[in-house]
């Protein structure tokens, strides 16, 4: 391939996801020919991590995302999950929460009728609307919300499953700077006070430089992994401006 | 003085200068009455003019409604064309709306198949039906009721069809993400989507309902208000004719604001 700096993770031995896209294809549609979106693209997410696709608008980093959760079947490949990693959250672009139920409804519907009968759930919703800062507007429907206020909802909604693998596809592209900070301050504390396995991507290279433990970028036509490093840094630097940049310069030089 | 005076009353007493009525005439309420009284002044001056046996006044008619009424045919026959229309008018949602999902959810070639049945169902008069399910089963309830619910079914898919189309396909995907599964999926993702279709298909559908149950019960029952039309024509009894088709019409505007209405707000009770 081209000049790739490709590191393979060490010790990919507990693998949360293991994917393997062969080819992926984009059917012809009206004047725009078939488009060949991914070529040859493997990779490990190991237990745990905080994995960050990154790469140029376009390029496939959601129609991988798509293909991991399985909501896009068409392609050549296979995608295989680790044992004990069956219960997966999707944060998608846009909140998606169902503009007739409540805030509240929203919530509880994702959790299982069977193992999580009456008072328990109500009790997890509450309490994570409680986290994300949602109490108050348990009881309103969700159109009347900010936008910020909808993607803590979805982020809640998210969580409340206690996912092994968080999807999370540019989930906060579009919110004013102060509410995309906000949020993924949120999305920090969250996932260290429950680690769980993320996939996140997004074309914002600070977004991505705070939040990865390891950071994968997609480049070329067809797309392939063109980097693949793990980003080192304590979560204090994590909210330190200047330490994410200097990461950022770091990572990115060859971009 | 005056300021302060003004500036603290309420806004709701703005209107108390124009009196009781004109706040009550100034509204739509105000507007149906005066349409309804003008309309019942314009029959009696008709009926006054004409002077004839076959165009009797609001009075006559009135008078026949009455009597109609204490004497029990009234509500016997109306209540009897009521369930009728309840009975065909479910039948018909249902059948229809499951149709509709399916076809909506299908994709090129089945789509295109069926699109013709329907537009043959469509397109075939009602008549027609009534008088096959008469011939093909004889005169029975089951019948009536058949013809009635198959004139409906095709009006119901249509609309439900569109409404699946346009279904949001986000939506499904956070469904299965989620695994609502096929029950929860229908009940909090896909019919809300489809509520307004529902609503339109509904309140289009009780209209046709209706003026069919009595062709139907004109064509071949001996109960029900189609029934007693038909025995007013053979008496060229207008009052008769008149005073049932109002208590028609005021059936079916009650049942528009005391079940569709409250039913169509609570379903929109979340749309900013």
């Amino acid at each position: 391939m081209n000049e790739a700096i490709v590191k393979t993770p060490a010790a990919a031995s507990d693998l949360a996801i293991k994917v393997k896209v062969d080819e992926k294809r984009f059917p012809a549609l009206g004047d725009r020919s078939e488009q060949i979106v991914l070529r040859d693209v493997e990779l490990g997410v190991e237990r745990g991590s905080f994995v960050v696709l990154t790469g140029p608008s376009g390029c496939g980093k959601s129609t991988l995302l798509n293909i991991i959760a399985g909501l896009d079947k068409s392609y050549q490949g296979r995608v295989d999950f680790g044992p004990d990693t069956d219960k997966l959250s999707f944060m998608f672009q846009t909140p998606r929460l169902l503009p007739w139920r409540t805030v509240e409804e929203n919530i509880r519907l994702v959790l299982d009728d069977g193992d999580a009968g009456g008072d328990d759930a109500d009790r997890r919703v509450a309490a994570i609307l409680e986290r994300v800062g949602l109490s108050d507007a348990a009881k309103a429907y969700p159109e009347r919300l900010s936008l910020g206020m909808q993607r803590r909802a979805a982020l809640a909604r998210a969580f409340v499953v206690e996912p092994d693998i968080l999807l999370m596809d540019e989930p906060f592209v579009s919110l004013d700077d102060p509410s995309a900070d906000s949020l993924r301050a949120l999305l920090i504390e969250m996932w260290n006070r429950r680690p769980t396995t993320v996939v996140f991507v997004t074309h914002d290279r600070i977004e991505a430089v705070m939040l990865a433990t390891r950071l994968v970028r997609l480049g070329g036509k067809p797309a392939a992994i063109v980097q693949d490093s793990s980003v080192e840094m304590t979560p204090e630097e994590r909210l330190d401006r200047e330490k994410v940049l200097a990461m950022r310069l770091q990572l990115f030089e060859n971009a | 003085m005056t300021l302060d005076h003004d500036t603290i009353r309420p806004v709701s007493t703005g209107r108390v200068g124009r009196g009781v009525i004109g706040s009550v005439l100034s509204g739509r309420l105000g507007w149906t009455l005066i349409s309804f009284f003008a309309l019942l002044a314009l029959w009696m001056i008709v009926a006054a003019l004409l002077q004839s046996r076959l165009f009797p006044g609001p009075l006559a008619v009135g008078d026949k409604l009455i009597s109609e009424a204490a004497s029990g045919e009234l509500f016997y026959h109306v209540g009897v064309t009521l369930a009728r229309v309840a009975v065909a008018f479910f039948l018909a949602m249902f059948v229809g709306s499951a149709i509709g999902i399916l076809l909506g959810r299908a994709r090129g070639a089945t789509n295109q198949f069926f699109d013709t049945w329907l537009i043959f169902f469509l397109n075939l008069p009602a008549l027609v039906t009534i008088i096959l399910c008469y011939v093909w089963f004889g005169l029975t309830e089951a019948a009536a009721i058949l013809a009635v619910t198959i004139n409906k079914i095709p009006n119901v898919a249509v609309t439900v069809r569109e409404g699946t189309r346009s279904l949001s396909r986000d939506l499904d995907e956070m469904a299965s993400i989620y695994r609502f599964g096929t029950w929860k999926t229908l009940r909090h993702v896909t019919l809300p989507q489809l509520a307004p279709f529902l609503a339109a298909a509904a309140r289009g559908g009780l209209a046709l309902v209706w003026k069919i149950v009595l062709v139907v019960e004109l064509l071949g029952r001996s109960n029900g208000v189609g029934h007693q039309l038909h025995l007013a024509f053979q008496l060229f009894d207008v009052s008769m004719i008149l005073a049932y088709a109002i208590a028609f019409i005021l059936v079916v505007q009650i049942i528009e604001i005391a079940v569709l209405q409250p039913i169509e707000a609570r379903v929109n009770r979340w749309r900013r």
